[in-house]
Formats: structure tokens, sequence, C-alpha cells
């Protein structure tokens, strides 16, 4: 029942232009990643470990990701969803033996499988292009795994934050309003201490999720604490699968 | 007059005034806390306190909050059977256009007096600068308004053709991401030509930020205003085009 109702969704996907909309997510954070290249003597120390120029793109990348993704994953979850208050789709799909919770979890797992796999090609087309401009220093493939990992699970729980509000409140405004909120949120938790972060799930986690820090010196390679994802990661899952397991009980 | 005057009334049972609220108290709200958990005064005064508030706000959530507001505005020309009464309209397509980029323009202008609003009260309640917002960043706000409008005509456009209320609004948002990237890499004259890239530059006007001189010079403000006036007359016309060949549907 699940592979049939997964199959239906991406079907489902044809008709709402969610492929433009995933390439518009990866273009967008590898073009604002792409202004680093052109800082003031960045393509001159390709060269230079010292430099450290994979860290400067990091840098880039974990500034990009918290900028476009929080208002792109809103639209997802809202087109993914707003089908279905248009055309009774959940009446629809209650009689058919699959519950309104039971079709957000589907949702999830489609829409979300190519959210992580957006993500990851964002991480590798940067990989790619510093390889295309020249850098020859080695990859620090540690906190690259790792911040591409983090902002994986980040930006699935996310996106089944915005799932639920899609599915309870059908008015749009109010998931994309709450994307546009999380950009600034996002942007509060960069210039907060990282403890305070971490009480502004789950866009504060983009900044603990930072591998970098820029400052007078250049850039400094941080620890970020991903077992602070991972928790992140777990809870969201517990949540989601408790309110939607809730859908299921309520009459639609 | 009374193509404005119904939009306006369309208005009344939307969602605009939250928005119009919310989008430049947050920037505000981001921008002040910033400061505060650097641990450190606006060294500069008013410049800094503007500088932290507008220049993020100017380079992508001015853009998507414009576009969320175009969304609202032909959201109700959507649902229901409005369309079919809308190409039954006793109006001209070119006023129906005109219109919803009035009332956008009017949405714009809240939009920045709330934001000086907002700034003028976090500075004098956060860090209790003397005096108060310095008159040429009024000048500033009246360009940032005016910038808005070729991109508020251009959501608007893309509003009316696209029946999803967030369908436009992920058109914007590589919009914004274009016109950053002219404004930091790009050549001047093709920023300009972007409407998304146009708001950028009037955001960071007397900053110094970017691209900017850090000057509010009348040659380059009334750059900023006539190539506004030109991208906007251009996409009226586009829009008001695409909407004369349109049918029920």
């Amino acid at each position: 029942m699940n592979g049939r109702a997964v199959a239906n969704e991406f079907t489902k996907m044809r008709r709402l232009r969610v492929a433009p909309l995933v390439l518009i997510m990866v273009v967008g954070v590898v073009a604002l990643t792409c202004v680093t290249f052109t800082a003031p003597g960045f393509l001159d120390s390709v060269d230079d470990p010292d430099a450290r120029p994979w860290h400067w793109l990091l840098a880039g990348l974990a500034l990009a990701v918290p900028l476009v993704s929080p208002i792109l994953l809103a639209v997802l979850a809202s087109r993914q969803v707003d089908m279905e208050h248009q055309g009774h789709g959940w009446l629809l799909n209650q009689v058919s033996g699959v519950t309104p919770g039971h079709l957000c979890r589907v949702k999830f797992l489609s829409m979300g499988a190519l959210v992580a796999g957006a993500t990851l090609a964002q991480s590798a087309l940067v990989v790619a292009l510093g390889r295309a401009v020249g850098i020859s220093v080695d990859l620090p493939l540690g906190p690259w795994l790792g911040y591409t990992t983090a902002i994986i699970v980040v930006n699935l729980v996310l996106f089944a934050l915005h799932l639920l509000v899609a599915a309870r409140v059908p008015n749009q405004l109010v998931g994309l309003g709450l994307g546009v909120l999380g950009v600034f949120v996002t942007l509060a938790g960069t210039g907060m201490p990282l403890w305070s972060a971490h009480l502004l799930p789950p866009w504060g986690y983009y900044a603990v999720a930072t591998p970098v820090d820029t400052d007078a010196g250049g850039v400094v390679a941080l620890d970020p604490p991903y077992l602070s994802v991972l928790s992140l990661g777990i809870v969201g899952a517990l949540v989601f699968l408790g309110v939607t397991r809730m859908f299921d009980r309520q009459e639609t | 007059m009374g193509a404005v005057r119904a939009e306006f009334l369309k208005l009344k049972r939307s969602l605009s005034l939250v928005v119009v609220i919310a989008l430049p108290v947050m920037a505000v709200v981001t921008g002040v806390a910033n400061t505060l958990f650097s641990g450190q005064q606006p060294a500069d005064g008013w410049h800094t306190l503007w500088l932290r508030v507008v220049v993020f706000y100017g380079l992508f959530p001015l853009t998507v909050g414009l576009a969320v507001l175009a969304s609202l505005v032909w959201r109700v020309e959507h649902q229901g059977g409005n369309w079919n009464a809308l190409m039954g309209r006793q109006v001209s397509s070119l006023r129906v256009v005109l219109a919803k980029t009035v009332v956008l323009t009017a949405l714009a202008l809240a939009l920045q007096v709330v934001l000086v609003g907002g700034v003028t009260v976090a500075g004098k309640v956060a860090f209790d600068l003397p005096g108060f917002l310095p008159p040429r960043y009024l000048l500033v706000s009246l360009v940032i308004v005016v910038a808005c409008v070729p991109v508020v005509a251009l959501q608007s456009a893309l509003s009316m053709v696209m029946r999803s209320f967030a369908a436009p609004v992920a058109v914007a948002l590589p919009g914004a991401v274009a016109g950053v990237f002219l404004l930091m890499a790009g050549p001047s004259a093709l920023s300009m030509a972007l409407p998304y890239g146009l708001v950028g530059r009037a955001t960071q006007l007397g900053t110094g930020a970017f691209a900017d001189g850090g000057g509010v010079g009348a040659a380059s403000v009334i750059l900023l205003i006539t190539a506004a006036l030109g991208l906007t007359a251009v996409v009226v016309a586009g829009a008001t085009a695409v909407l004369e060949r349109v049918d029920v549907r």
C-alpha cells in the first residue's frame, strides 16, 4: 500500500512542477555559494592550503543554504498539500484506505527523498565547481560530509513541519509566512551564542550545524555539535509521527 | 478610480495587514537582536542600525514579502467563479493591471513606513541613540518604495498568470538570488535592468554595502527612479497584453 501511495504522489508531482522548484532550490544555493569566487584574492589562492579555499566555500554554502531553503521548503510543502485541500483529496484518499495522517507520511517519504537528494546535489555541485575553478588543495571531507548530513536532517525536519502546517491550515499564506519568518530566525541564530540557537528549532539548527566561522584573521574551522542535530532529527521524527497519528483519528 | 477602490475593498478581507506589519518588524527585531548579542553599541549610531536592519531585508525578505502580497491580491480572482467575472468586466485590462499595481504600491509604502517606524523605535528604546533617524534615510525610503513598484508589477503579472499562491513566490526567490548575484558580482547596469536587482540596489543606497558608494547623491537617486519607472512601464504593458489575450476557464 505504501509503495503504491508513494508512486501515486510522484505521479501527482508531475503536474505540480515540483522538478523546477527543486531545481530552483539547488541552483539558488549553488549560485549564492558561488559569490565566494568573486571575493578579492580567492581565485589567486586556490593552490594555497593556508588560505583554506574549501573552508571559504563551505562558509559560502553555510550562508546560502539557510537563506534559500526555508522559503522553498515552505513552497514545496504548500504545493504538495494544497491540491488535497482544493480537490477534496483528503476524503478521496480516506475512502481509498489512505487516512490523512498516512497521506502526510507518504508525502513526507516521496518529497523528503527529493529534498534530501537536492541537498546532496547542492553540496556535490559546489565541490565540483570548486574543482572546476582550480582548487587543488585537499577537500576537508569530514567537515563537508558532516555539514551535508546535518543540513539534510535540518531540511527534512523543516519540511515535515511545513507539511503539518499546510495540512492543518489551508490558507497558504500561513505556511509561506512561516517560511519567511524562518529566514529571519535563521539570521538571528547566526548572530547568537550557540546555546541560544538551540532554542530556535528547527531554523536555529542551520546555525548550530555551521562548521566554519570567519573573523578578521580569515576562516576558522569549528566543531559543530552534531549530536544536537541528531537529537533534532529524532525529536522531529517522533513529533511528526505523533501528529500524523492524531490526524488519523480525526474526522476529515 | 473605481477599479482602485474595488481593489482596496478586496484587501479588507485578506491578511495583507499581517504581512505589512510582521515582515518589517521581524527585520528590525533581527537587526537589533544581532547587534545586542554582539555586545556592541551601533558604532556609527543611526547609520549602523539602518545598515544592520535594511541591507539584509532588501536582499531577500522584501522581495519575497512583495511576492506574497501580490499572490494575496490576485488570490481572490482565482477562487470560485471570480476569474470568469474578471473576464466579463467593464473596465479595460490596463486599468485592472494598474489598479492591482497601485494597491500593491500602497502596501509597499506601508511596509516601508512600518520599517522606518520600527528602526526609529529600536534606535531610541534599545540603543538610546541621540536625535531621530536622519532625513536622508527618509529620502532613501522613498526611493525604496519607488524601486518596489516594478517588483510588485512583475509579481502581480506572475500571480495573474499562475493560479497557485506559492508558485510566484517560488519565482521571486531565484529572482532575488539573481539580484544579489548581480549586485555583488555583475555589471551595475544589469542589476538595474532586473526589478529584483533594482530593489536590492535601492535598499543599499547610502549604506556603502556591496556596489554602493555610501552617499545619497542626486544622480544615483534620479537613476534609480528613472530605471524603476521605465521597468514598471514595460512590465505593466506586458501584463496588460497578456490579460487581453486570456479567456474564461
